[in-house]
């Protein structure tokens, strides 16, 4: 558990009794022990959330501890919670920056989890340093695009970018799925070479993102995998993102989609067709 | 586990259909037949029963094993038969549907259904006669959920994708899920269009009669919280008001609606969070009531103002309170006549359903599909599967498609939005003064995808850019070009800029919309008719409010003049000031004496001190938490105060000289501006002053605040006090 290091200030709340006006709010201490001790993922949620805006010194304990939780949804629900307290948040942010440099996969995942459910921006260049460590494993890799995703900044581009080339397939589609959603991200042409990827799942992934962020480079590669991938989702996706381009180049291929076995390749063809100029 | 049903020990059942509505009238099926006299079968939605949809707004909950049903005839011994999606082979064999709608010549149903975990909810059409599934295309990227039909071949949804291309979707004002918002589609996946964005959801679309759409929205602005009934054209405009706003909702949240008769709904009344989407039932009448032949109807004069409801099941919490055993919760309603306590279709589960104390207790809500008598207050069991969630139970029969409507889209604006209102003077919720009126202040709202932290400061108000001041003319009228989709807010507002009236939510407009009111909140009883050629007028003469700048455009870090400030970052508009003029009294040092108030943890007895401090200097860690434990510096802890939402409540223990000198939303009353008493800004400025009092700073003898320096006080406070805005949002600074 972090040593959080600080005396909390002497502030006191009486019973927060739930009503129609603090939906979502109250909840103790008690109440956030009792569904840690439940184990039940949906319970810590509940309480935390309803946690929201307690001040209580002894939750802050609590939930740090939560922060590295096995679970994913308990992690980010616990940094949701010290998000919401933006003091605490920065004092645990410096320990899990330093985790990124030095701490093993599961030290890294729980800090890159951290910092991504916190939104913090300052500490992009450790999320960019880690990415490039060759001893984390993919649970590791895994947090960190999902930080940078989180943050959304372009600075965190180097996180994705580098996790496209990971060897495991589940880090390659999280960061093209997490490249789409970068604010202001300029261009989704590094994602076009993911459209030939050997994992069907990044080569769906890969054509919503630029289909979504209207890619032209993309449209030979994406009408390849229209007429010839072998994965249903990966067709259909590239049919939408064909659409999304409308080019008019595109029709013999989506003419041809549209008689696809599939009848989610089949309908989304006929729907681009109608979108082309 | 499919078709697994649980034996249901109601063997009576039949005949008690049969007789619940005896006596009733003519407001549905023949007496003999019973309200479901007529109905051959029943359309039921079954999911795996789960946990993880505690909140009203979760759409994005997945088990596999979902199915689409047929219950026929609809009674518990009645067969069962699935309709979907097993036919559809290995793509739909881990589907997971969040909920459906029937067509109007019941040939075909609409669903929203999650094809693996590791896709997003999409569209789907199934023909009831041979079982033919095709999608219903959006982005794949994107969840789109909650369909329904529309008249003309379109469908209604909601969803997570945004309108404006390469700009990300607000999240809501608990910054952890991302808002679903309306769009349209034609039935074969061509002519996808989103809707104007709202700072927070919208969810649960339903179609009246009349051709509009009624939604929940939620609102959050300051201490607003809650999701309450609205209405829409079905081309997403004209957006109004329709039912729980300003405190005529006996919950915090209204949902699930659908119409009994015209201008009557049945809805869920309920609490945000943890509540499974389930609640008690009311009906909502939202004109005038009129009863004929049995028939109760509310046809006329719909409005927030007109519209009463009734509870139906009134033991049933409306809060997040856990419910008593055989009490339950009510997840859907559909109606199956008008009477005056009408017969329903409900779905229901037993025990708390309360998703905390279930998810401790290892639990699941269990909802079944039961008879619901209103008048009698008794439920009949149809079908309850243990281990499934039996959800949406509707007839399957055909129905009166309304007729299609729709509003104009002006194409001069420009892809801009109209907005505006005949008079300014005239509202329900406040008495203005004659002549007091300026203009009326417009500000857009964001969250913190644009690059912020989670919270903008201690306050609880979300992000706010000042697009401007439209100035009224002689006739009291007032109109504005905007930007189209995106949350707006306004204030009335004096010559100085200072706030009379807040208008307590955010609205929005589609490109090309015009969106006229009567007044400033006028009468919701009354009719406004705006003519094409008023609109016309007032579109020549609209002050143009950064229409057709770009969002990221839309923020002014060096302003010249106080009319020039958009945003009001505190560390570099408000501070800068601060350093220059008061911080010499005003510093760690306290020349100027002022007694500190004290924070008391009355558990332990420890004693916080604060003294007023205007220097940039960071917090105390020991009072970091009394900042809702903001990050922020000295000052904006002094003049903003601790965490507004604490204080609001009463829940804190302060005792001392303790104020709070800058109010959110309340420039006027707040100490600061008052006791630095600022100058006229409009329609120039000029050395008046707001108030009878010697300025702070005249007095003090020392140079006052310019005139720009008084508007970012005043544009701070009356934009919620936040510490961030676009111009100091950490996100352009980030390493």
């Amino acid at each position: 558990m972090k040593n959080i290091g600080i005396k909390l200030a002497a502030v006191a709340f009486l019973a927060l009794a739930p009503s129609v006006a603090l939906a979502g709010k109250g909840g103790s201490a008690a109440q956030i022990k009792a569904a840690v001790a439940s184990t039940s993922t949906d319970a810590i949620i509940a309480e935390l959330e309803r946690t929201e805006s307690l001040i209580c010194d002894e939750c802050v304990q609590i939930v740090t501890g939560l922060t590295e939780d096995s679970r994913y949804e308990v992690r980010e629900v616990a940094a949701w919670w010290f998000a919401r307290r933006p003091a605490l948040k920065d004092m645990l942010a410096a320990q899990f920056s330093d985790d990124l440099a030095t701490g093993g996969t599961l030290k890294v995942r729980n800090a890159a989890d951290f910092l991504g459910g916190t939104k913090t921006y300052a500490a992009l260049p450790q999320l960019r340093a880690a990415i490039h460590r060759g001893d984390l494993g993919s649970d590791a890799k895994l947090a960190l695009v999902r930080a940078a995703g989180a943050i959304a900044h372009v600075r965190g581009n180097e996180v994705l970018s580098t996790a496209m080339a990971d060897g495991d397939a589940r880090v390659r589609g999280a960061a093209v799925t997490a490249w789409r959603d970068v604010l202001d991200q300029p261009s989704a042409q590094p994602i076009v070479a993911l459209l030939a990827d050997p994992d069907a799942d990044v080569r769906a992934r890969a054509a919503t993102v630029v289909g979504g962020m209207t890619e032209q480079s993309a449209r030979p590669a994406l009408e390849a995998i229209v007429l010839h991938d072998p994965d249903s989702f990966a067709r259909r996706n590239a049919a939408w993102a064909l659409g999304q381009l409308g080019n008019a180049a595109s029709r013999p291929a989506l003419v041809q989609a549209s008689a696809d076995k599939s009848t989610l390749v089949r309908g989304a063809a006929k729907a681009a067709l109608s979108s082309l100029r | 586990m499919k078709n697994s049903m649980k034996s249901i020990a109601i063997g009576a059942a039949v005949m008690t259909l049969g007789t619940v509505g005896a006596g009733c009238g003519n407001g549905g099926p023949s007496d003999d037949e019973g309200p479901l006299g007529g109905v051959e079968s029943l359309i039921i939605l079954q999911r795996p029963k789960r946990n993880d949809g505690g909140d009203i707004f979760q759409y994005t909950s997945y088990k596999p094993g979902a199915r689409l049903v047929r219950l026929s005839p609809p009674t518990a011994d009645g067969k069962l038969t699935t309709i979907c999606c097993d036919q559809g082979g290995s793509e739909f064999s881990t589907i997971d549907i969040s909920s459906y709608d029937i067509s109007f010549d019941a040939k075909s149903i609409v669903f929203a259904g999650k094809l693996a975990d590791n896709q997003r909810y999409g569209l789907f059409l199934l023909q009831l006669s041979d079982g033919a599934i095709t999608p219903i295309m959006t982005d794949p990227g994107r969840d789109a959920v909650s369909p329904i039909f529309l008249p003309g071949n379109r469908v209604m949804f909601t969803s997570n994708a945004v309108v404006e291309a390469g700009a990300p979707q607000h999240v809501d004002e608990y910054e952890r899920g991302t808002t679903i918002q309306l769009g349209t589609v034609n039935l074969d996946g061509s002519d996808l269009q989103m809707g104007p964005r709202n700072l927070s959801h919208r969810t649960f679309p339903t179609l009246a009669s009349d051709g509009r759409v009624v939604f929940t929205q939620w609102d959050h602005l300051g201490p607003e919280n809650s999701g309450h009934l609205m209405r829409v054209t079905p081309d997403m405009q004209d957006l109004r008001e329709f039912f729980g706003k300003e405190g005529s909702s006996p919950s915090n949240s209204t949902l699930k609606a659908r119409e009994i008769s015209p201008g009557r709904f049945i809805a869920i009344a309920t609490a945000r969070s943890r509540t499974i989407t389930s609640g008690t039932l009311i009906d909502i009448r939202a004109g005038i009531v009129e009863t004929h032949g049995g028939v109760v109807s509310a046809p006329q004069n719909q409005s927030e103002a007109n519209a009463t409801y009734h509870i139906l099941t009134p033991d049933v919490p409306m809060d997040g309170a856990p419910s008593a055993d055989t009490v339950g919760r009510y997840y859907d309603a559909f109606p199956l006549n008008a009477k005056d306590k009408p017969d329903l279709l409900v779905s229901w589960a037993n025990g708390p359903v309360e998703s905390g104390e279930l998810a401790a207790a290892g639990l699941s809500a269990n909802f079944g599909v039961y008879l619901y008598d209103s008048e009698h207050q008794q439920r009949r069991p149809i079908l309850d599967d243990p281990e499934m969630w039996d959800i949406f139970a509707q007839p399957l029969r055909t129905r009166t498609a309304p007729v299609v409507i729709s509003s104009a889209q002006d194409p001069k604006l420009g892809g801009q939005t109209l907005i505006g209102s005949l008079n300014v003077y005239d509202s329900s919720l406040h008495t203005f003064k004659d002549g007091e009126i300026y203009g009326v202040r417009v500000m857009e709202g964001f969250s913190s995808e644009e690059g912020f932290p989670r919270e903008f400061g201690t306050t609880l108000f979300e992000g706010h850019a000042n697009l401007g001041v439209a100035p009224i003319a002689a006739d009291k009228s007032w109109s504005a070009k905007v930007p189209a989709n995106v949350p707006l807010h306004l204030q009335a507002v004096d010559v100085f800029g200072m706030s009379l009236f807040n208008e307590p939510v955010w609205f929005s407009g589609r490109a090309g919309e015009a969106r006229m009111c009567g007044g400033c909140h006028e009468d919701r009883t009354r009719t406004t008719n705006v003519t094409p050629g008023q609109l016309d007028t007032f579109a020549l003469g609209a002050a143009p409010l950064f229409g057709t700048v770009a969002r990221s455009a839309r923020l002014n870090k060096t302003p010249a003049t106080a009319t020039d400030i958009v945003g009001v970052g505190w560390d570099t508009q408000i501070q800068p000031m601060l350093t220059a003029k008061c911080v010499e009294c005003h510093g760690a040092d306290n020349k100027a004496g002022i007694a500190p108030y004290t924070i008391t943890d009355m558990a332990t007895g420890t004693v916080t001190s604060w003294t007023f401090n205007l220097t940039g200097d960071p917090l105390p860690a020991a009072l970091a938490v009394a900042a809702g434990d903001g990050a922020y510096s000295s000052s904006y802890f002094s003049l903003a105060g601790p965490d507004m939402e604490a204080i609001a409540k009463a829940k804190l223990l302060i005792a001392g000289n303790f104020k709070v000198y800058m109010k959110p939303e309340d420039a006027r009353s707040s100490p600061a501006i008052t006791k630095l008493n600022p100058t006229r800004l409009f329609p120039s400025p000029s050395t008046d002053r707001a108030f009878a009092t010697m300025p702070h700073l005249i007095e003090q003898g020392r140079a006052d605040l310019t005139s720009k320096e008084f508007y970012a006080l005043i544009l701070s406070c009356d934009m919620g006090v936040n510490y961030f805005a676009r111009e100091n949002k950490p996100a352009a600074t980030a390493p």
